[in-house]
């Protein structure tokens, strides 16, 4: 039977124990960043997909005004669908600003068209302005996609952000890592100089410190995942227990891309911290004889 | 067999800066099978020598070669090709820590990518045989001084080298185990063939082995004693 012999890098010593939870750490913020950028990209889709085609025009007039600007908006090319929105339709919608049942029976409510434009349908809001004003209506189009463009701009930078956040977190895991195996190769400069001159060779040298480091990096990077799991996870419970809008939220959810996010993360620390180490050995080794 | 030197030094010299040469104009040559002490006062500069010699340190001026290769030229896998025929005897030891007495003996053969199968009987017969085959499992700050050392001189010879080079390999072991050491290094001078070069204090260990004594003297290396055959070997 073979005897179990000890590797020839010592265990890890406390300062492995502090990489590990700096490399941890930033695989955390690194993937709950990569989850906020993706959710902000996920929520601009489905806030765009939501909205686009889709038309509000306010009519300042009487019912029978209201009948000739449906007549009209349904006759205009490239409208699907169009209908009015009746009264209760109205309070449903003003409801989030003056409660339930707080609208007075008097209270004169705009008169609302809701029109759907054809997929692929272009300038349907600017045609219907113009047959609405020669009909001489007095309206006013909503198209949509005006303001869906801003929204979508803001949820563009706020995942462009995140990214950066995460190009930038990646960085300085890759600088950490190369810092730390630089320390660890001067703490260990004996055993790397036994080793070199009982006859290794530079790579089998540089393998010892990969192959710790590739394992340093998958640990912390599956635990930091773990953990912006667990943050993502209270975050969503939280905003579902709880009365807030969430629809304006960016959709923090724990979808196949998520699980993406978060399986990565420890692939690739380990892969930044073996070929960080595997950098900074070589490098050492080569100012040796 | 080649009689192409197993080292040649030719005009070696180190300096750091621009301080006193450590060594200057240093030359030898050590033959295939031959046994070689070097002597001199402290701080002559012998582990230098050696440090030179097993390539821990590069040469400022002048050229060394080794089995017949000069070592200025080698690229680094190359020489760690070289430095595994070679066993080293350091004078501090330099055991790992973290090992037990036969893994650090085992360690050269792990280096080569030996299993551990087809070496466990050498290294444990080479332990029992230095006196520590009760101590296989020992680390090393268990182990006294002398044990140390020893384990340190079987780590050197257990891949029988070509080259065995000792920096005062019987300094902490009493005199009948720094005999017991010393006929290990002249069996495998003997047997094997293994060119051997033992820097020491131990004047008494010289004039009883009987072999070409080098003494290092301001940098240089002057020839103090040589048997005949060996005489026009080195260089002027």
């Amino acid at each position: 039977m073979s005897r179990h012999l000890a590797p020839l890098l010592p265990r890890e010593d406390a300062r492995e124990a502090a990489l590990f939870f700096v490399v941890c750490a930033l695989c955390f913020l690194a993937a709950f960043s990569g989850l906020v950028s993706r959710a902000a990209y996920a929520a601009a889709g489905a806030w765009t997909s939501e909205v686009t085609g889709q038309l509000t025009i306010r009519v300042r007039g009487s019912d029978a005004d209201t009948a000739r600007a449906l007549a009209i908006v349904q006759a205009t090319p490239g409208v699907a669908a169009a209908r009015a929105l009746d009264r209760a339709d109205a309070e449903e919608l003003l409801q989030p600003w003056l409660g339930a049942g707080g609208i007075p029976a008097d209270l004169p409510l705009p008169h609302l068209i809701a029109a759907e434009a054809a997929p692929g349908a272009t300038g349907v809001g600017d045609r219907l302005t113009a047959a609405l004003q020669r009909a001489e209506l007095k309206t006013t189009v909503d198209d949509h996609v005006v303001w869906s463009a801003d929204a979508r701009r803001a949820t563009d930078t706020i995942g462009l952000i995140a990214l950066s956040a995460v190009a930038l977190l990646g960085a300085t895991g890759i600088a950490v890592i190369a810092f730390a195996t630089h320390a660890t190769l001067l703490a260990r400069r004996d055993i790397v100089e036994l080793l070199h001159l009982t006859g290794a060779k530079d790579s089998f040298i540089a393998g010892l410190f990969e192959r710790r480091f590739l394992m340093l990096g998958v640990q912390a990077g599956a635990l930091g995942a773990l953990f912006a799991f667990g943050a993502a996870a209270f975050i969503l419970f939280a905003v579902r227990q709880g009365d807030a809008q969430t629809w304006l939220l960016p959709q923090l959810s724990l979808s196949l891309a998520d699980g993406l996010i978060l399986g990565l993360s420890p692939l690739i620390a380990g892969a930044v911290s073996m070929l960080a180490a595997k950098v900074t050995v070589m490098r050492s080794l080569s100012d040796m004889v | 067999m080649s009689d192409e030197p197993v080292l040649r030094f030719d005009r070696v010299g180190l300096s750091y800066g621009p301080g006193a040469d450590i060594l200057a104009d240093a030359s030898l040559v050590l033959r295939p099978g031959s046994m070689t002490f070097l002597t001199g006062p402290s701080g002559a500069g012998k582990s230098t020598l050696l440090k030179l010699a097993f390539l821990a340190l590069r040469p400022t001026a002048g050229r060394i070669s080794l089995f017949g290769l000069d070592t200025g030229r080698l690229k680094p896998d190359a020489l760690a090709s070289l430095r595994r025929r070679i066993g080293v005897v350091f004078q501090e030891f330099r055991l790992l820590d973290h090992l037990s007495a036969y893994e650090n003996v085992a360690l050269p053969l792990r280096v080569m990518g030996r299993p551990e199968a087809s070496y466990r009987k050498d290294v444990t017969e080479l332990l029992t045989w230095v006196g520590l085959g009760d101590r296989l499992d020992a680390r090393p700050e268990t182990l006294s001084g002398g044990e140390k050392q020893r384990v340190a001189i079987a780590r050197a010879v257990v891949v029988k080298p070509d080259l065995i080079i000792a920096d005062e390999p019987t300094g902490n072991v009493d005199e009948e185990m720094g005999e017991r050491l010393f006929r290990l290094f002249r069996e495998l001078n003997k047997r094997l063939n293994t060119t051997v070069l033992i820097a020491t204090h131990d004047m008494a260990l010289v004039r009883r082995a009987n072999a070409d004594v080098l003494r290092l003297a301001d940098g240089m290396v002057v020839r103090a004693q040589a048997p005949p055959a060996l005489q026009q070997d080195t260089p002027a």
